[in-house]
């Protein structure tokens, strides 16, 4: 199983760092930036497997990042951190496509367990795309 | 809070006592006072009027008297000529019919010439051949035909009053001339019976009195200078003086005999008035018996006006204590809410620190060190006490978060018994027996089950934390006052100390140790409950138990949450 890419976004730096490190050591491969903005910039550059996202930044919120985020890769899962009175707001990022969505502070185990789940998710989507775009082009195939 | 003390509630008495009774006294004031106004106005009217009559039929009467004389001495100066008349013989039977006529008012009659010269004359006196020419009576009765004096004396010393009248003119012209006994004159008048201090006299214009005043004084007396206005006017006018006896004194006058004489009739005030003052003493008794009916009534509905009055304080002074905690609450709730979120991120650092660091410990590297028992030992409790800050701040997140209820109808009972199977099995651990009093006949509401249900486990898991070594937890469900769904929640706790009670629901006001509590499951109760329109209160009595009761409206009120 190959590794999944992580991309933490919060305006907590230390946070973003320290848990990045966390993650690291538990064999992801994970990035960090500090603002909405930052994420888009990088998965427009880069591919993500699990995004983890603050919802209450300055500037760009989670809410509007996820969006954006969604519209560069619809493929992408994406985890909410949330503060406890931004819980609807989570909520309706899951609506919006998020995978789910995690309280702050969040336990390591946990959002460990959660990040796999959405990578397991991702992984069988992709395989059911990678095969059906198989069978089109053997369809396609004159034989 | 209006908290107000027994004697401001005295004031408040005493100030509606003085209101009311006020309100009341004016009106009984006016009206009794207008009324008795009136009624002494026509009282007055009435005396004056009576007075009135007096004077003017005794007026009457006077010149009636006067004019009688006069016209009967004329008549017999028409009938008996001159020549005749001076005849003693015919004199005396004139002067006896006129005697018999008048009551036997004339003290003499005498036959003057043109001259002044006495040539006939009958009576006690030695008058033959007087000579008037010089009285101004004489004078008078040459130019007038008529004469009647004032009363005098002359040089007979008894009161009298000259009567004269001319026949003929010019040398031709003759008088008879009779006088008329002052005390039979002045019986007419004299004989004026108006109460027991009703009275007539008549004065002339320089103040002698021409009959006799019946308290006192004497016919040719001076009346008291000042006493009668002697100015001549015309009509009866009244004039209330001081009388000899320090009384008050209603007179009435009028000037008679081409303002010659001044009648007067007078009376006591207090007499004239007397039906007046009786009425008027029978007014002001009623008017104080009424006083102090109105008193009466009046202490006793601001009794109960200020009983009610601080029935509504005590009543205001509960729901202002609601309010405030209310209020309070909310301010801390955003305040707590806030200071919540800004906390969250440093203590998820602090977590994820701690993690970092037992991450790293776990390193090969790290292996065999000393004091790793140490480090892991503090790290996990760092991690443990930030667990419990979360904790704590997610509590308060909830207590102020906008939540999304899921309003629909909920039979109270059942939610109860949800809860106490949440809680029954603890509960019967620690030897509590749960007592049910459903009311089986309850309506359903419209409210949030959700949210209920975390109520009514805090209420009950505190009723449960309250009981030490057995005990038991009584719940009871009916119907509350106006539209409303009760339920009481009891322990048989040790209570809840009066000092304590102003607290219980404030945030952070835990009796439990440290870490097992943090003071918000009441206040989150209390906030939960004014959102879906109830309210809660408690009543405890130490040594005996708690009782929390909640009163729920059947029908939550839209836009409340």
């Amino acid at each position: 199983m190959p590794k999944p890419r992580i991309l933490i976004v919060d305006d907590e730096e230390r946070f973003v760092k320290t848990l990045t490190k966390r993650l690291t050591e538990r064999g992801l491969d994970v990035f960090g930036v500090y603002s909405g903005r930052g994420a888009i910039e990088e998965v427009r550059n880069n591919p993500y497997d699990v995004v983890i996202l603050d919802v209450r930044m300055p500037g760009l919120d989670g809410i509007e990042t996820l969006r954006e985020l969604k519209k560069i890769d619809p493929g992408i899962e994406v985890l909410m951190l949330t503060g406890h009175a931004s819980v609807d707001s989570a909520v309706e990022g899951m609506r919006l496509g998020a995978h789910e969505y995690l309280m702050k502070p969040c336990d390591i185990e946990e959002l460990m367990e959660k990040i796999d789940a959405a990578y397991e998710l991702k992984q069988t989507r992709d395989d059911r795309i990678r095969q059906a775009e198989a069978r089109r082009i053997v369809d396609r195939s004159p034989g | 809070m209006a908290k107000k003390g027994r004697h401001s509630y005295r004031g408040l008495r005493q100030y509606i006592t003085i209101i009311l009774f006020v309100a009341a006294a004016i009106p009984m004031a006016v009206t009794g006072g207008s009324i008795y106004y009136e009624y002494r106005a026509s009282i007055r009217e009435k005396v004056t009027t009576q007075l009135e009559g007096i004077v003017i039929f005794h007026k009457e009467s006077i010149e009636r008297f006067l004019e009688e004389i006069t016209a009967a001495m004329m008549v017999t100066t028409q009938l008996k000529p001159f020549d005749k008349t001076v005849q003693s013989d015919v004199l005396q039977e004139v002067f006896n019919s006129l005697q018999r006529q008048y009551k036997h008012a004339f003290g003499d009659i005498g036959v003057i010439d043109s001259k002044a010269t006495h040539l006939a004359y009958i009576g006690a006196y030695d008058l033959l051949g007087k000579n008037y020419s010089d009285a101004p009576w004489f004078k008078e009765v040459m130019e007038k035909r008529v004469f009647v004096s004032d009363v005098f004396l002359g040089f007979r010393r008894l009161p009298h009053l000259i009567v004269a009248v001319r026949q003929g003119d010019g040398k031709n012209s003759w008088i008879l001339r009779a006088t008329v006994d002052a005390a039979r004159f002045g019986s007419v008048v004299e004989n004026v019976r108006l109460g027991h201090t009703g009275q007539a006299f008549i004065v002339n214009k320089e103040g002698y009195y021409q009959t006799r005043p019946r308290t006192g004084g004497y016919v040719m007396e001076k009346s008291e200078p000042g006493d009668l206005e002697l100015k001549p006017f015309d009509g009866v006018n009244f004039w209330e003086v001081q009388g000899k006896k320090g009384q008050k004194v209603l007179r009435a006058k009028t000037w008679m005999k081409d303002n010659n004489w001044l009648l007067v009739v007078q009376q006591d005030v207090d007499e004239a008035f007397a039906e007046l003052y009786t009425t008027r003493n029978a007014a002001i008794l009623m008017f104080i018996l009424g006083g102090i009916l109105v008193a009466v009534v009046t202490f006793f509905t601001t009794r109960l006006l200020v009983r009610k009055i601080e029935r509504a304080d005590e009543e205001k002074s509960v729901l202002d204590e609601q309010l405030i905690q209310s209020q309070k609450l909310a301010s801390v709730g955003k305040l707590s809410a806030g200071i919540a979120h800004e906390i969250n991120n440093p203590l998820a650092i602090i977590g994820e620190e701690a993690g970092w660091m037992q991450d790293l410990l776990k390193r090969d590297s790290l292996k065999g060190l000393r004091e790793m028992d140490d480090f892991k030992d503090s790290l996990r409790e760092i991690a443990q006490q930030a667990g419990r800050c979360k904790e704590i701040t997610h509590k308060l997140l909830s207590f102020a978060r906008k939540m999304k209820s899921v309003i629909k109808d909920v039979n109270i009972n059942e939610l109860v018994e949800d809860v106490i199977g949440m809680v029954g099995r603890d509960a019967a651990l620690s030897n509590i027996k749960i007592v049910r009093e459903y009311n089986a006949h309850l309506p359903l509401m419209y409210s949030d089950p959700s949210q209920l249900r975390q109520v009514f486990l805090n209420v009950i898991n505190n009723a449960r934390d309250a009981i030490e070594g057995g005990g038991e937890i009584k719940i009871e469900t009916g119907i509350g006052e106006g539209d409303t769904i009760s339920i009481k929640i009891s322990d048989t706790g040790p209570g809840i100390p009066k000092a304590n009670m102003g607290k219980i629901f404030d945030p952070f006001y835990t009796t439990k140790p440290p870490g097992k509590g943090t003071g918000l499951g009441l206040s989150i109760c209390h906030g939960i409950i004014e959102k879906l329109g109830g309210d809660i209160s408690v009543a405890s009595d130490v040594g005996k138990g708690t009782t929390f009761t909640i009163n729920l409206p059947l029908e939550l009120k839209r836009g409340g949450i």
